[in-house]
């Protein structure tokens, strides 16, 4: 696959180094929480605690990048940890059983405690749990619900999650015997907001033609938007990629300029992190991804007021696209479609990601019917490139583009 | 003593047809659930006829392709194919559990077609803390409440203490039943408990638990079956659920038992024992909050209920049973394992079954597996 060397947002060089620091940082640092991602109120904690944050997610993310995810994940497979476990996670195990000597990055420090939420996939606190059972380091566990149907959603679910957040703050301060000040949780809650803040102005501007930003150099921002979320660095850095990409949408430069943006297609699900360059291939055939559900409704939708944190990050932890009814996700998705000007969607059938995938196969007829737009499913994986084929891939994205014209 | 195992293999057997006649008698509603997590005593209290949602093994799946990736749980896509070919026309809604991801996601493919007229979730804790107890109280009242709209009645407490009082001697007796596995030569098979405990998620509860009432008491009044040589080897049965009765064929086949289970529709499901006399919510939210399912159960709860069963059960070995494509039993079983090696030094083994399965290779390796521990040369 030969793709065109095209300019990339000057941002990327800055959250490449600032992913750099961050992986030293789970290195040097201490003490180190094992913690995810999704709708996570408990990374702002940590920031305000002193606890410097790992993601073993985004880790598996970044190995997946450069190819190392199948020898992890076929280390966990000995371990006995099978297939039909999410690849992240197997990353991980195969990872911390590995004991590699020069893992990817640098790799991640081993943890003084775990931090979970119940926030994202249910499998996550199988996930955590084995963590505790491997370290065994102390688990402090906010076991927030999920919220199915977001317009009906119960105020005691907002206080539960509160009162979850306010208990897992008292095991942190006992655990690590410090206190965390009230002001310093609101200095993180409110660099996390100014962060998010930026981050929605930033997915705006992609409704510009052509789109400012390519999926890739977006899922490099969520960098920022996640890992960084309630420190000052994450806050000034959205803010610049911000501006960058203002620039970029007032000169009308894209990823592709005017003439070249065929197509402005929508992503569903994660990308496949080991062939980003699939990407290139699509801008190569002039189709950029001004959106995808990943960067579009997961992450980053929450507002809060430094005012009162717990009730902000309590909201956090119930909001997000898992946090969603399918209805509604898919009325979000039509809203999205008509006003990024979308005419294709590709669709990746994750089997790593059932929460992302359950419901995908109804999203996309009903985008087909009730819109008239062509939807290519793909089955893959995020990170385990052993079951994607590149062959049996490129055949059906090359019939799909030629089906779009 | 026959005569009552007969009637609830029937039941579990021909599950529709039951549900279908006691809908037409009754004219009560009938709402399905899944996993042994949520309080069927609110519905029973409700005068809703409550089923534990299982899929039979019949044809392949078909029209639920449409919806769910093959790579999804296949249980889990075989009833909602069933629910979408109309073999549960019974029912007239569903609760549905966050539990895997599987089950928990269906809920919103389940309310977008909603093939039936009540559809309602439940989250579960996860942990067991004032905090959660509290909050599954609330939750569980917000489904009550929902209820109520639905058949615009009450449930009173009073409902809710009677039907507590008779599930808590229901789980008694099966809980008893499942004891009388420890005699050296048993006289309930694996089988038989599987009926036991699948018809109660069909039958009426109190029906049910009359039909188990007249079992043991006939027990008592039989002779003990005399003593086969070589002696059972006697195994836990660990895993999501087991649906294909053919495994325990092949297990009594190859000169075991299973003596205890660890199963959402099996030991799992008879777990809770509801404090009586007390506000029903609480207590409810409280007990169920205590069913060691895989997906909202630590690792070490897990252990510590396994470790329990074996003891208890004089366990000769392990036979873990889990379904492909089941995140949730498959993450716990490398760590479940080594302790269970480590603690009580038996053999253990995983086998990976599926909805319609091919047998052949699963019975050679548990035959080599109970060969291997003792049983009767195959």
């Amino acid at each position: 696959m030969e793709i065109k060397k095209r300019e990339r947002p000057a941002f990327n060089r800055d959250i490449a180094a600032a992913m750099k620091k961050h992986y030293s940082h789970t290195r040097s640092r201490t003490p180190l929480a094992h913690t995810l991602m999704s709708s996570n109120p408990l990374i702002e904690v940590a920031y305000a605690a002193g606890i410097q944050p790992a993601f073993p997610e985004n880790y598996a993310c970044v190995c997946a990048a450069r190819h190392a995810s199948p020898t992890y994940c076929a280390k966990a497979e000995a371990h006995h940890y099978t297939q039909d476990l999410c690849s992240y996670c197997r990353n991980n195990l195969g990872y911390t059983y590995s004991g590699d000597e020069a893992p990817v990055n640098g790799g991640i420090g081993d943890p003084d405690l775990l931090l979970m939420t119940s926030s994202a996939c249910s499998h996550y606190f199988k996930w955590w749990d084995t963590l505790r059972e491997i370290h065994q380091k102390p688990l402090v566990f906010v076991n927030t619900p999920r919220v199915m149907d977001p317009s009906n959603r119960p105020d005691f679910y907002v206080d539960f999650a509160r009162r979850e957040i306010q208990a897992a703050i008292g095991e942190i301060e006992t655990i690590l015997n410090i206190s965390i000040p009230q002001h310093k949780l609101s200095h993180a809650v409110y660099q996390s907001d100014k962060t998010v803040a930026y981050w929605q102005k930033l997915l705006e501007l992609q409704k510009c033609i052509p789109a400012p930003l390519g999926l890739s150099d977006l899922s490099n921002a969520l960098f920022v938007l996640i890992v960084l979320a309630g420190t000052e660095e994450g806050a000034n850095l959205m803010e610049k990629v911000y501006h960058e990409t203002a620039q970029r949408a007032a000169e009308g430069k894209g990823i592709l300029d005017l003439k070249e943006e065929k197509h402005r297609l929508l992503w569903l699900n994660i990308p496949f992190w080991y062939n980003l360059k699939i990407l290139g291939y699509f801008e190569n055939r002039g189709c950029t991804f001004p959106m995808s559900d990943y960067c579009q409704y997961i992450w980053g939708v929450t507002r809060m007021d430094s005012k009162d944190p717990l009730e902000g990050l309590a909201r956090k932890s119930l909001e997000g696209e898992l946090n969603t009814s399918l209805d509604d996700h898919i009325d979000l998705l039509i809203r999205d479609i008509q006003a990024y000007h979308i005419d294709g969607v590709i669709a990746h059938s994750n089997r790593s990601c059932r929460v992302l995938s359950v419901g995908l196969l109804d999203a996309a007829n009903i985008i087909r019917e009730e819109l008239n737009i062509p939807v290519l499913i793909l089955d893959g994986d995020h990170a385990d490139e052993r079951v994607y084929s590149e062959a049996e891939t490129m055949m059906r994205i090359d019939t799909f583009l030629e089906m779009l014209g | 003593m026959q005569s009552a195992l007969e009637k609830m293999a029937y039941a579990v057997q021909n599950a529709p047809a039951v549900l279908q006649n006691i809908k037409a008698e009754t004219s009560k509603p009938i709402i399905g659930y899944f996993f042994p997590v949520f309080p069927a005593e609110i519905l029973y209290a409700a005068g809703i006829h409550p089923v534990q949602l299982y899929p039979r093994l019949e044809e392949p799946i078909t029209l639920a392709d449409d919806h769910l990736q093959t790579y999804l749980c296949a249980y889990v896509r075989a009833q909602w194919d069933q629910i979408l070919k109309g073999k549960h026309a019974y029912l007239d809604g569903a609760i549905i559990p966050r539990s895997c991801e599987a089950v928990t996601f269906l809920y919103q493919t389940w309310k977008r077609h909603n093939p039936f007229d009540f559809i309602d979730y439940l989250n579960i804790p996860w942990k067991n803390s004032a905090n959660t107890i509290w909050f599954f109280t609330k939750e569980l009242q917000r489904v009550k409440n929902n209820l109520e709209s639905f058949i615009h009645k009450e449930i009173t407490s009073n409902a809710l203490a009677d039907a507590i009082v008779l599930y808590n001697q229901n789980r008694s007796l099966l809980k008893k039943a499942c004891g009388l596995r420890n005699a050296r030569n048993p006289i309930f098979s694996g089988r038989d408990i599987f009926n036991m405990v699948m018809s109660g998620f069909v039958l009426d509860k109190k029906e049910h638990t009359q039909m188990m009432t007249e079992l043991l008491s006939q027990v008592e009044e039989t002779a003990a079956p005399t003593t086969p040589e070589p002696p059972l080897v006697r195994l836990l049965l660990s895993g999501g659920c087991v649906l294909d009765t053919r495994l325990l064929d092949i297990i009594t086949t190859a000169g075991a038992m299973v003596a205890i289970d660890d199963f959402n529709n099996g030991a799992r499901s008879f777990q809770p024992i509801v404090d009586e006399g007390k506000d029903p919510m609480e207590s409810l939210a409280r007990a169920y909050a205590t069913v060691p399912c895989g997906f909202n159960t630590a690792i070490r709860d897990r252990f510590s209920f396994m470790a329990d069963a074996i003891s208890k059960h004089a366990v000769d070995g392990v036979l873990f049973a889990v379904n492909r494509n089941c995140e949730t039993e498959k993450f716990d079983y490398p760590i479940l394992d080594g302790k269970i090696r480590t603690r009580f030094n038996i053999p253990t083994m995983l086998i990976e079954t599926d909805y319609l399965c091919a047998m052949g290779p699963l019975q050679t390796r548990i035959e080599a597996f109970i060969e291997m521990i003792g049983g009767k040369d195959i």
